[in-house]
């Protein structure tokens, strides 16, 4: 059972549908819903994701049925078949999506019987029901990818060895998607692997079609990209492991590890190239060595992010930046049995660093765990305070940071105060843009 | 006027007969205004689209307004996406409520996350658990309820719940009933917002009386509310622009209180102490102005926008002969305009000549062609929201503007980008959205409104003149991107009239 959320950091099932296929070039979304659905999520989206745009045919473009109180009483499938066709006419797409909002899925508009009679158009047009009340952006990237694995990816038997696929790195709602898609590419490529990372730089449509080829499934995510992952499996007969967001040395070490073993690579490999990759890391990082220790700049930390980013960068400032994280509060909707699993990301610190972890989905939750690890100051004259600390969060964390004046980095979804491009915190290089966002916080007033 | 019995304010397109889907000439539109093609006999009332675009609906834009309530947490009971679009006006949100009142804090908002299992049995449950703990958790004054699509279909009775829970919590609970399918035209968010507002917010002040009465005080009081008005904001309006207003006002002697925007609720009470609600737009305050004058007999003025100069003149001139200060007001609009028009001469300069389209608000785009005209730049179209009856006092301000294409549709890209391809303006001044396809047709864009920007009254004549002459300096952007990023329609779409789509029977 469900209950409300104090200022969501995730759009609904259609917002997540609508951000993945904003990140596929050329695939057209046409939605079935009313008049504000496109628009209202577009700007969570656009502004939530470092102001991702509307991209081609994204945003106000929107193909959209506009549904309205008579379509509701008399039935929309009319409206729809009209607005599948009139969009074909008008819109240069090579796959068109058909989505559907709440109110047509509880009047019981037969989507998938309107679609079906585009069969015959030379594009393929496929039905994905995603009205909001079924779940959040995550499961609207779930449910796209399932409806594309399901009737758009070309089956294929014969697999091609060290071939594999990236998933649960949603687009939008991990604002910083595309770099890191390119960072992680990046790196399984010089273990020698192709990878397929569905979305962003050097793929296409293409990709997704192609995508039952890959050997491997690799979902980096505890928690997203699964059921699409399960979905390979059952169809594709791709088998997947899961696998933390990788950033900084000790966690894309660890991850290239857990890659090279699932596909028995040659421990030598692996090993050269995440030896290659340290050495170019820490030339950079040792920069840091004379201002660190000049001038002290270990900070008390508090991460608030979703279920990718919080365990990651809590364990990298951990271990590799030797900040003491005190506070982590993870703001997904987590199911009981895939806390456990998160938890698990936080044991065996070696810094040997216990930080407190609480799943909360409200923004105004952050605030009462911190004067809960954190004993406030009755008038001691001599007293150990929470500081310096740094805040590492999303937009909503602003008039906390502000209270309590703490420097804020934001990081997870809604990010309204940053323009993000090819920014990737993912990786080696994007634990050094983490480095360089988090310590540029402490000597911007130098 | 007197909707307030109902539950929620009526759609436009019955109440107005506003229409969504025109293609024309402002010609085209003067004569099916005077044949009363969009009153209420219209033809045009219902016509629609065969292909249509993602437009906005009343919730989205009810939100335009009741985030700015200050000490309000908005509830919003809908499925977890209805609303969450109040992420793009987090940081900005509060930096503009902090200019009318710096202890002021951001937008505070829940979804009661409506899932499945709710939209069978019912999201009462929800509501009230989000109302109590809104209520205990900020402790706000009000706690405006906005309602999406999904409540009203599976019918929770909201207003029932809501009175039931007002004897729980020290928040005043204020429905708004802005469910997005019930209407096409956007703009009907304005009645639904000032519908829960009349019904909740506005009551006669509860001031301290006076054991004796003296005169003097009476007089003072009286004379004061004599001579105050309220002028009635709107969402895309900067505080610049109202700071523009009341220099205006105040030089006739008169005194201001803005509403409903960045509103304190207590505001609502003292504006019945006015002799004058003012619009500015008629788009936007009909229904609250109409209501105020039927239950509270104050007067109200539905003009023009004081957009362009031969606007701001006659907007100040309908409220100065209101209080017969029509001399002031002559002597004042001429200092004024003597000044701006000097001012105006380099612009005109550099600008003459060019050419423009307009897109927005119905209201706000003629009231812009005027400053354009004023700078001797052609306006060669325009595209409106929707088109109703309160345009007709600004075709007073144009000259020679009878062939310009006018294009009714709120957003719609498509149809732009088809008309800009025909025109090929030099310039184009447009409504925030639907810009990621305008820019890549390459053409520079100065937005229609800005919330951090002066565009009203004689000041905002000059502030558009300066940024149109320096966005018109430097169109490299949209150029370089329309050079490299191709737009999502065929060919064949081109070729086609604009107005292709718009299909004139959607009536039941």
């Amino acid at each position: 059972m469900s209950k409300f959320i104090d200022r969501p950091r995730y759009t609904c099932a259609l917002g997540g549908a609508l951000a993945t296929l904003r990140a596929i070039p050329r695939a057209i979304p046409i939605i079935h819903a009313s008049a504000g659905c496109g628009h209202n999520l577009h700007n969570a989206i656009n502004a939530g994701a470092g102001y991702l745009g509307g991209g081609y045919c994204g945003g106000l473009s929107l193909p959209s049925s506009n549904v309205v109180e008579r379509d509701i009483v008399f039935g929309g499938e009319a409206r729809l078949r009209e607005q599948i066709a009139s969009t074909l006419e008008i819109v240069d797409g090579d796959i068109y999506l058909v989505l559907t909002g709440c109110m047509v899925e509880m009047i019981g508009d037969d989507l998938d019987a309107v679609v079906s009679e585009f069969l015959d158009y030379d594009k393929p047009v496929l039905p994905v029901h995603t009205p909001s009340f079924r779940g959040s952006s995550y499961t609207g990237y779930e449910l796209v990818l399932s409806a594309l694995i399901h009737k758009f990816v070309r089956k294929q038997r014969q697999k091609t060895p060290l071939s594999v696929n990236i998933l649960g790195i949603v687009p939008a709602q991990d604002v910083f998607w595309q770099g890191n898609l390119k960072e992680i590419k990046r790196l399984l490529e010089k273990l020698g692997l192709k990878v397929n990372t569905l979305f962003g730089e050097g793929e296409d449509l293409e990709s997704i079609r192609n995508s039952g080829a890959a050997s491997l499934n690799i979902v980096v995510s505890d928690i997203h990209g699964i059921q699409a992952a399960r979905k390979y499996e059952e169809i594709h007969d791709i088998p997947y492991i899961t696998t933390g967001l990788p950033i900084g040395a000790v966690g894309t070490e660890a991850f290239l590890r857990q890659v090279a073993q699932a596909l028995s690579i040659d421990p030598a490999v692996t090993e050269r190239v995440i030896a290659e990759e340290k050495a170019v890391y820490y030339n950079y990082l040792e920069r840091l060595a004379d201002l660190y220790n000049d001038i002290d700049l270990q900070r008390y930390a508090v991460v608030v992010g979703d279920a990718n980013y919080a365990p990651a960068v809590t364990r990298f400032i951990s271990d590799e930046l030797g900040w003491v994280p005190e506070l982590v509060v993870i703001t997904d909707l987590v199911e009981d049995n895939d806390k456990e699993v998160l938890l698990k990301r936080f044991e065996n610190y070696e810094s040997g660093l216990h930080p407190v972890v609480r799943f909360d989905t409200d923004a105004s939750s952050v605030k009462k765990y911190l004067t809960e690890i954190w004993p406030a100051n009755h008038n001691d004259k001599y007293f150990d305070s929470f500081g310096p600390t740094v805040l590492i969060g999303s937009v909503y964390e602003r008039d906390l940071a502000q209270q309590y004046g703490f420097p804020l980095l934001t990081v997870s979804f809604p990010v309204t105060n940053r323009i993000v491009l090819n920014h990737a915190y993912a990786g080696f290089n994007g634990a050094l843009s983490l480095t360089e966002d988090l310590f540029g916080l402490l000597v911007a007033a130098r | 006027m007197n909707y307030l019995e109902a539950k929620s304010a009526p759609a436009r397109e019955d109440r107005l007969k506003a229409n969504i889907a025109f293609g024309g000439t402002l010609r085209d539109i003067k004569g099916c205004l005077k044949k009363g093609c969009f009153g209420s006999e219209g033809c045009l009332n219902l016509a629609g689209r065969r292909f249509s675009q993602t437009q906005g609906c009343q919730f989205t834009l009810s939100l335009a307004i009741l985030n700015t309530l200050r000490n309000a947490v908005i509830i919003m009971h809908a499925p977890i996406g209805c609303g969450i679009c109040s992420i793009s006006n987090v940081g900005v949100n509060k930096t503009f409520k902090q200019l009318r009142d710096p202890q002021s804090e951001g937008i505070i908002w829940l979804s009661t996350n409506l899932d499945e299992a709710d939209v069978i049995s019912g999201g009462e449950k929800k509501l009230r658990e989000a109302v109590l703990y809104a209520d205990k958790e900020f402790r706000p004054e009000t706690i405006i309820i906005a309602n999406g699509c999904v409540p009203s279909l599976i019918g929770d009775d909201i207003d029932s719940i809501l009175a039931d829970l007002q004897t729980q919590t020290a928040a005043s609970l204020v429905p708004i009933h802005c469910e997005g399918f019930k209407t096409k035209v956007m703009a009907t968010a304005y009645d639904a917002v000032y519908h829960g507002i009349l019904k909740n917010y506005v009551k006669k002040p509860e001031r301290r009386e006076y054991i004796a009465e003296p005169d003097l005080e009476k007089i003072k009081e009286k004379y004061r509310i004599s001579r105050h008005v309220n002028v009635l904001n709107v969402g895309s309006m900067s505080r610049a622009d109202e700071l523009e207003l009341q220099r205006l006002l105040n030089a006739l002697g008169l005194t201001v209180t803005f509403i409903p925007c960045y509103a304190e609720p207590e505001d609502f009470e003292y504006s019945l102490e006015s002799s004058l609600n003012v619009s500015i737009c008629g788009t936007h305050d009909d229904y609250f102005v109409e209501h105020i004058k039927a239950k509270y007999g104050i007067p109200f003025l539905i003009d023009t926008i004081p957009i362009g100069r031969k606007n701001t003149d006659r907007w100040i001139l309908k409220i100065a002969e209101h209080f017969g200060l029509e001399k002031e007001a002559q002597r004042l609009i001429q200092e004024e305009n003597r000044e701006l028009d000097k001012s105006l001469e380099p612009f005109r300069q550099k600008l003459a000549g060019k050419t423009a389209f307009i897109a927005g608000g119905e209201v706000r785009i003629l009231a812009t062609a005027e400053i354009l005209q004023d700078l001797g730049i052609k306006v060669l179209g325009f595209k409106a929201h929707h088109f109703d009856q309160f345009v007709e006092p600004i075709f007073d301000s144009l000259e020679d503007l009878d062939d310009a294409i006018v294009d009714v549709a709120t957003n719609q890209p498509f149809e732009q980008a088809n008309i800009l391809k025909r025109l090929k303006p030099d310039l184009l001044v447009t409504h925030v959205g639907g810009n990621n396809i305008a820019a890549k047709q390459g053409v520079p864009i100065l937005p229609l409104f800005g919330p951090s920007y002066n565009y009203l009254g004689y000041s905002g004549v000059f502030e558009v003149a300066r940024r149109l002459n320096r966005v018109a300096r430097n169109g490299q952007f949209n150029k370089k991107l329309a050079e490299n990023v191709p737009l999502p329609f065929k060919q064949e779409w081109y070729e086609k009239d604009p107005f292709t789509y718009i299909k004139q029977q959607d009536a039941v």
